[in-house]
């Protein structure tokens, strides 16, 4: 592939009715909005489909902000759909959000105590963009289920789980470490397919304008 | 019987007379049901496309009452009505309906007895009792009159698919397609008076080219059949205003003009008429007599779904009950879909086995609200499973009873090619879906979404909102609320995350480095909630950015009041 940058037969292979079998597919995925992070991520983003794990060393410590710019774009999506919050740790301050240009009126806040079956029920749905879901502890079988209601109701799934669950197997297709950093976070990539092997780190103010 | 035959007879005679008649410039006919048939010239006029059959039911308010057959009060506030009173029967009381309207309770309406001790509707109920202290007085039934009009049209559907009510006293019969069918205009009233009788409802009926003047026709008890549109004015002509229903202030206009009938109404200048008493009132005599149309809302039988399942064991179990639920479900969507409808409430009943102790019937009842009428079977099914999973039963259950609520017009919706987020396809049927579920299981507080206030203080500058998806097409809310449109640079000083409500640092701020700050907010005095705040950043020693405050007022005291997630 490296030896063919650049050249005419390159641009060819890019062009979407070109199928070259599995293993050089291009993964579906959407931007993050932080150059960065989108280099070092397999696809150039996060995964279109499928569930995405963000390991937090405590809620609230930025990973919000890893975020922002997915929540801000996937809100103008026509016709609009549900961008889901599962038992949220503390409530989303609308004002906050709308300053960084999240749509308010989509957000579904959900709160509960069983945060796996309400994410499984909106991935299944087909009714929301994105769901995302703050979690104690996961079973590696649930999370298999949620992996496959991702696939079936063709949407996102972000899970914020602790630290501890990076010892722990899981079919998520991509698993963030979540380092928080003065102004910014460092994220090392746990589970990837393809990807950077080493950290990455981004800053809050990268946010690409035409994300 | 006997009176029956006697009236079969008469008729017969009378319409063998109008064929000898029929050369008369009015041709007239009486027929069993006391109607007159008027005629065209000749008998060789124009069919009229419509023909409406109106009902008028006098005794409505006390029939409604359902106190079965009294003696005289067939005849209750009618003197034109026939010899209906059966004699020999004891006299009762006499009756009187009263309705308190605005304080004072006044009679309206009254039966033959009561009439004959001088009670008139008007009265009130007081001054009724002194005039017959014997006086049965009853609270009017609103409802239950109604109910009789709702039977009453239903019944006229064996006439006709064109019925229409006319509250509070009315019923409108659209019978042109139906006059060949019943035997011409004297059958068909005959047996649309009969079926009257059978409900105990005695009615006055009219026939006319339009349903005003039927309408009009009938109040007036001159029991006329017109058929021809030429006939029309001249039938009603001699009738007196009061019939037409207008306010009480344009009748006594009229009446001041020397105005007392239709006929003299109709002659009065179009222009000058329409000036003094409004263009609604000169578009009413046009309905009146045809040259304007007249549209009537067609009366639609409200039906339920019923369903019961006995099973042949006692179920001990939700998901055997729901197996059990199923074909009635489907059941419920075949009814629905035969009929394009959908409804927005189900209602379950689960009968037990009955007490052991005193065999007292227990039942679960159980409501299933939906978020938009629907009519498929899986849907219920889903949504049942949720809501019987969290019920715990009492006993094992022996009877399903099943229940649907109002039907509704289905909204048909054409299934998208694509399926939700594929290509642009919608989340229409997914979404209300989705919250139907969570909420099925967590509850409805549990599931919100959330809208901007304009409010300076910040707990109060966001809201739960009920969920429901903006249409696509909706303007996009303004990037903050007006409390931060006002500062732009002080939207990136809100936090991601807000406490429900502000928690106390009880160590003060010593483990904490300021960042930024202070950003005053001092507010809400109008409503007795007012804030006199100092908001700063600050980071913990974990790192975590807070958006902290101190009260103004003493005890000074510092608050955590957000995350900067």
């Amino acid at each position: 592939m490296s030896l063919l940058k650049g050249t005419v037969l390159a641009q060819l292979l890019e062009h979407p009715a070109i199928w070259r079998g599995r293993s050089a597919a291009r993964i579906d995925t959407l931007s993050t909005g932080f150059r960065a992070l989108d280099e070092g991520l397999p696809g150039g983003g996060w995964p279109r489909i499928g569930l995405t794990e963000i390991l937090v060393p405590r809620h609230g410590v930025g990973e919000l902000r890893l975020l922002l710019p997915l929540l801000a774009k996937l809100g103008e999506a026509s016709p609009p759909r549900w961008i889901v919050w599962i038992a949220p740790p503390f409530e989303p301050y609308a004002p906050a959000l709308a300053a960084h240009g999240v749509r308010v009126e989509r957000q579904l806040v959900v709160r509960t105590e069983t945060p796996l079956w309400a994410m499984e029920q909106a991935l299944d749905s087909g009714a929301c963009e994105l769901a995302l879901a703050w979690v104690r502890r996961a079973q590696p079988r649930s999370l298999r289920r949620l992996q496959l209601a991702a696939g079936r109701g063709r949407t996102p799934g972000f899970l914020f789980r602790a630290l501890t669950g990076a010892r722990e197997a899981s079919p998520a297709e991509l698993r963030v470490l979540y380092e928080p950093e003065d102004a910014g976070a460092t994220l090392r990539l746990l589970k990837s397919r393809g990807g950077a092997r080493t950290p990455i780190g981004i800053r809050w103010e990268d946010v690409d304008g035409a994300a | 019987m006997a009176r029956r035959d006697r009236a079969a007879s008469d008729r017969r005679a009378l319409v063998a007379r109008s064929a000898i008649a029929r050369g008369v410039r009015n041709a007239a006919t009486a027929t069993a049901t006391g109607l007159q048939l008027v005629q065209g010239d000749l008998g060789l006029a124009v069919a009229p496309a419509e023909s409406w059959i109106a009902l008028h039911l006098p005794g409505l308010i006390v029939e409604a009452l359902a106190l079965g057959p009294r003696p005289g009060s067939r005849s209750a506030s009618g003197p034109a009505s026939g010899p209906a009173s059966g004699p020999g029967s004891a006299p009762a009381a006499p009756l009187a309906v009263f309705e308190a309207e605005g304080g004072m309770p006044r009679v309206v309406a009254v039966d033959a007895a009561a009439r004959e001790r001088g009670v008139v509707p008007g009265l009130t109920l007081a001054a009724a009792l002194a005039m017959a202290p014997e006086l049965d007085a009853r609270p009017r039934q609103p409802r239950r009159e109604r109910a009789l009009l709702a039977r009453l049209a239903e019944a006229g559907f064996a006439f006709t698919p064109r019925v229409s009510l006319e509250p509070p006293d009315g019923l409108l019969l659209e019978v042109r397609g139906s006059l060949a069918l019943f035997g011409g205009v004297a059958a068909l009233c005959e047996a649309v008076q009969a079926r009257c009788a059978a409900l105990g409802l005695a009615a006055r009926l009219a026939l006319a080219p339009t349903p005003s003047a039927a309408l009009a026709l009938a109040r007036a008890g001159r029991g006329l059949a017109v058929t021809g549109s030429e006939r029309l004015v001249g039938a009603l002509a001699p009738l007196p205003l009061a019939v037409l229903r207008w306010s009480p202030a344009a009748l006594a206009r009229l009446e001041s003009m020397g105005v007392r009938t239709l006929g003299e109404v109709l002659r009065l200048p179009r222009a000058g008429f329409a000036r003094r008493f409004g263009r609604g009132t000169l578009e009413d005599l046009d309905r009146l007599v045809g040259r304007r149309p007249d549209l009537r809302r067609p009366f639609v039988v409200r039906e339920t779904f019923r369903g019961r399942c006995e099973p042949s064991f006692e179920l001990e179990h939700h998901e055997a009950i729901l197996r059990h639920l199923e074909p009635l479900l489907a059941d419920l969507e075949g009814f629905l879909r035969s009929r394009q409808a959908a409804v927005p409430l189900l209602r379950l009943r689960l009968r037990h086995r009955p007490d052991p102790g005193d065999g007292s019937p227990r039942v679960t009842p159980l409501e299933l609200r939906l978020a938009a009428p629907e009519f498929e079977a899986a849907r219920f099914a889903a949504l049942l499973g949720e809501h019987l999973a969290r019920l715990v039963l009492p006993a094992p259950v022996v009877v399903l009873e099943m229940r649907s609520g109002e039907l509704q017009p289905l909204a048909s919706q054409s299934g998208s090619l694509w399926r939700a987020g594929e290509h642009g396809g919608g989340a229409a049927r997914e979404s209300p879906a989705l919250i139907e579920r969570l909420r099925a299981r967590l509850g409805s507080g549990a599931v919100y979404a959330l809208c901007l206030v304009p409010e300076h203080r910040p707990e109060r500058s966001w809201q739960v909102a009920e969920p429901g998806l903006p249409a696509a097409s909706a303007p996009r809310v303004a990037a903050a609320g007006g409390a931060l449109a006002a500062a732009p640079g002080a939207a990136c000083r809100r936090p991601l995350w807000l406490l429900q409500a502000p928690q106390r640092l009880e160590q003060g701020i010593r483990p904490l480095r300021l960042l930024d700050g202070p950003e005053r907010i001092e507010t809400g005095w109008w409503d007795g909630q007012d804030v006199a705040r100092d908001y700063y950043v600050a980071r913990d020693a974990a790192g975590a950015v807070l958006w902290i405050f101190r009260e103004r007022l003493p005890p000074h005291a510092w608050f955590l009041h957000g995350v900067f997630g």
